[in-house]
């Protein structure tokens, strides 16, 4: 999986790059907006991570051109939190999802994954960790043979997490797409950490392997053996 | 060059000046018209008099000729200004005065007309003319008598000259007089600019000298310390929320600057370095909370933020909260109910006005203790909504109350940044309910409990009058 990531900060660059090479990705960097568009528009990459603001030639210009070149590569944008007007103008313009500056590395990789997988076929009806198992359709959960008594909410944190199992989960990407709301604030985040504590109890109870754990300052990750 | 407008006082002068001046021209130039037209009128009466005492003189002689009977009227004096002649119907010349001699004759033809005035120059004078005939002896003679406009035209000349000297005078006059009254009206306007100079940003404490307060200019002091007063208040505030907000920022960054310089000074376990790591990103992600809320504030502030309102059911809106939160208040065993008899509807933002809420309950639960009520009363007020989040906790010290929507107060230092908090809270909350047009206020007694007021504009239910 090749990807392209425009960016002319250096060090948000390097942060990208290592980010995705642990997650064995191809990772070339253009660090101005002809490089980007020269490569994006002469080489094949599956996803191009595209910063707004760059000097000389713009984020939004760039994306128009290859939009209006048929180059269909799905886009990435990256804006600042205050501009709001570019995050819709991008988004309009063919950008495939957009992250706001700063950001969390978790949620970067997650939106990479999601972008890649899109147009696979993703219908699952069971999800399944060691022997933890979700069954989507009974919306059952079972460890081992014990059946766990989830709320409606714990049931779909599990889920989320499933789906993201071995892959760090930030509060907010739990914000967004579990209680949908459209801003992290301190109470919601009091929320969720209770939230996951009741949760780690039913799933993680005495004498089973630990499979939620918590990344400090980062988020959670479910998996098999320590993170 | 622009030409600049000059002072008030000069503009003020200048005007008025210009006003009386057009005023006195009007008036004296009706004044010398009349007066002109008065004297005109009394020299035709002159003439008139001496065309009929002028009849007396004239005789009928013996051989049926008509004479001018020179000895029973001469009067040197008049000889200048005055002048008769007398023509016999044939044009003949009975008698010619000496003035008038240099006065063209009388055209005959003219003379059986009705008797009339006209004016004649001769030798660079001016002359009034009455010309008619008059039957002497039962013969017709014709008679014009004339007497000189130049006593008269002086006399108005005078008058001219007296009106023409006179009114740029009094205007002269009016104007220096007008111009003391006008600085003296506008000395004390002066005399508040140069009070307000000395007032600068770090002398904003100090107010202008109100002479008399109920005169204009003492209205206008009172409302320029007026609004000092304020700015002072809000210079105190900005400055207190730079101090405040430094110190917040400043305060993760001291920790993470810690973390990462006593995890450099020795050989750590893996284990340590991502303990050590961790809490600098908890660090990160406060500062991150931190700016976010602060660029909130600063939108609001900005009056940038869009708002999309709709009618909402603030009772459905009090169990949402409730609803997403309960988990918060389950832990510590408190009781979170709303009640709401009926729904109670107005028009605001929603997502923002739960952000409001929500920071308020959330406040409510963190500061009440384990095992106490929270009550969230939704009600109808007129044509007022108010939500009322009513809590058992320990109140909110009088001297507390007034700053506790301020950003960055709080009461407990220590104990809400544990809880994760900004301290933006309630201040987010404030924001929040006064861009939806409404007031949050909070009361509490001196026992114990705290009830925060959301006080919103009613809109009106269908069928319903409010």
């Amino acid at each position: 999986m090749r990807i392209l990531v425009v960016e002319d900060e250096r060090k948000i660059a390097e942060v990208l790059v290592s980010a995705l090479t642990t997650e064995h990705y191809d990772v070339v960097v253009a660090p101005t907006g002809e490089d980007g568009f020269f490569r994006a528009n002469a080489e094949a990459f599956d996803l191009v991570v595209l910063d707004l603001m760059l000097p000389g030639r713009s984020g939004l210009e760039i994306l128009q051109t290859l939009r209006r070149r048929h180059v269909e590569t799905p886009v990435l944008i990256l804006t600042a939190r205050d501009a709001i007007d570019d995050r819709v103008l991008g988004l309009d313009l063919g950008a495939d999802d957009y992250l706001v500056k700063p950001f969390a590395v978790p949620e970067v990789l997650a939106r990479v994954r999601a972008l890649l997988r899109r147009g696979r076929p993703s219908e699952v009806f069971r999800l399944k960790v060691a022997d933890l198992e979700l069954d989507l359709v009974a919306r059952r959960a079972n460890r081992g043979d014990r059946l766990l008594d989830l709320t409606v909410r714990e049931f779909e944190l599990l889920e989320y997490l499933l789906r993201h199992q071995g892959h760090l989960v930030s509060r907010e990407m739990l914000a967004r797409d579990v209680w949908r709301e459209p801003r992290r604030a301190t109470p919601l985040d009091n929320v969720i950490d209770v939230q996951m504590t009741r949760l780690r109890k039913k799933v993680d109870a005495q004498g089973s392997v630990r499979l939620i754990h918590t990344v400090r300052g980062v988020g959670f990750v479910l998996r098999e053996g320590q993170p | 060059m622009r030409w600049v407008a000059p002072s008030i006082r000069v503009r003020l002068t200048g005007w008025y000046s210009l006003v009386l001046f057009l005023m006195l021209a009007v008036y004296a130039s009706a004044t010398y018209l009349a007066v002109r037209h008065e004297f005109f009128e009394q020299l035709e009466d002159q003439l008139h008099d001496d065309f009929e005492s002028a009849e007396g003189f004239l005789v009928p002689t013996a051989d049926g000729h008509i004479a001018w009977a020179t000895e029973r009227h001469h009067d040197p004096d008049e000889d200048e200004d005055r002048g008769i002649d007398v023509w016999a119907a044939d044009g003949q010349p009975i008698y010619r005065s000496g003035a008038s001699a240099a006065l063209p004759p009388v055209a005959l033809p003219a003379a059986t007309a009705a008797p009339r005035y006209e004016s004649l120059t001769a030798h660079a004078r001016q002359w009034r003319t009455l010309t008619g005939t008059t039957l002497v002896g039962g013969r017709s003679v014709v008679m014009r008598v004339s007497r000189s406009e130049d006593r008269l035209r002086a006399q108005v000349g005078e008058i001219l000259v007296v009106l023409a000297l006179g009114l740029p005078l009094v205007v002269a006059l009016a104007a220096v007089g007008g111009y003391l009254l006008a600085r003296r009206a506008l000395t004390p306007i002066d005399h508040l600019a140069k009070e307000a100079r000395r007032i600068t940003a770090d002398r904003l404490h100090e107010r202008l000298s109100i002479l008399n307060p109920n005169d204009e200019i003492g209205r206008l002091t009172a409302v320029i310390n007026d609004t000092y007063a304020r700015l002072e208040a809000s210079f105190e505030q900005l400055r207190r929320f730079t101090a405040d907000a430094s110190h917040e920022l400043r305060t993760p960054l001291t920790v993470i600057r810690g973390i990462g310089e006593v995890s450099l000074k020795d050989t750590r376990t893996a284990a340590e370095y991502q303990d050590g790591i961790g809490s600098m990103l908890e660090e990160v992600d406060r500062l991150t909370n931190l700016v976010d809320t602060l660029l909130r504030l600063s939108y609001g502030d900005a009056g940038t933020v869009r708002l999309t309102p709709e009618p909402i059911d603030l009772a459905a809106l009090a169990r949402e909260v409730t609803a997403s939160l309960a988990i918060l208040a389950e832990e510590q065993d408190q009781r979170l109910e709303v009640d709401a008899s009926e729904p109670v509807e107005a028009t605001v933002d929603r997502l923002v006005l739960r952000e409001a809420l929500t920071n308020v309950v959330d406040n409510a639960i963190k500061y009440s203790p384990k095992g106490s009520a929270i009550h969230i009363r939704v009600s109808a007020d007129g044509d007022r909504a108010v939500l009322a989040v009513i809590d058992e906790g320990p109140g909110i010290a009088v001297e507390h109350r007034g700053r506790i929507f301020d950003r960055f107060f709080r009461i407990d230092e220590g104990r809400s940044r544990d809880r994760g908090g900004t301290g933006l809270g309630l201040a987010i909350a404030r924001w929040a309910v006064e861009v939806n047009g409404g007031r949050i206020s909070v009361e509490s007694a001196a026992s114990g409990g705290s009830t925060f007021r959301i006080t919103l504009p009613r809109s009106p239910r269908k069928g319903e009058n409010v």
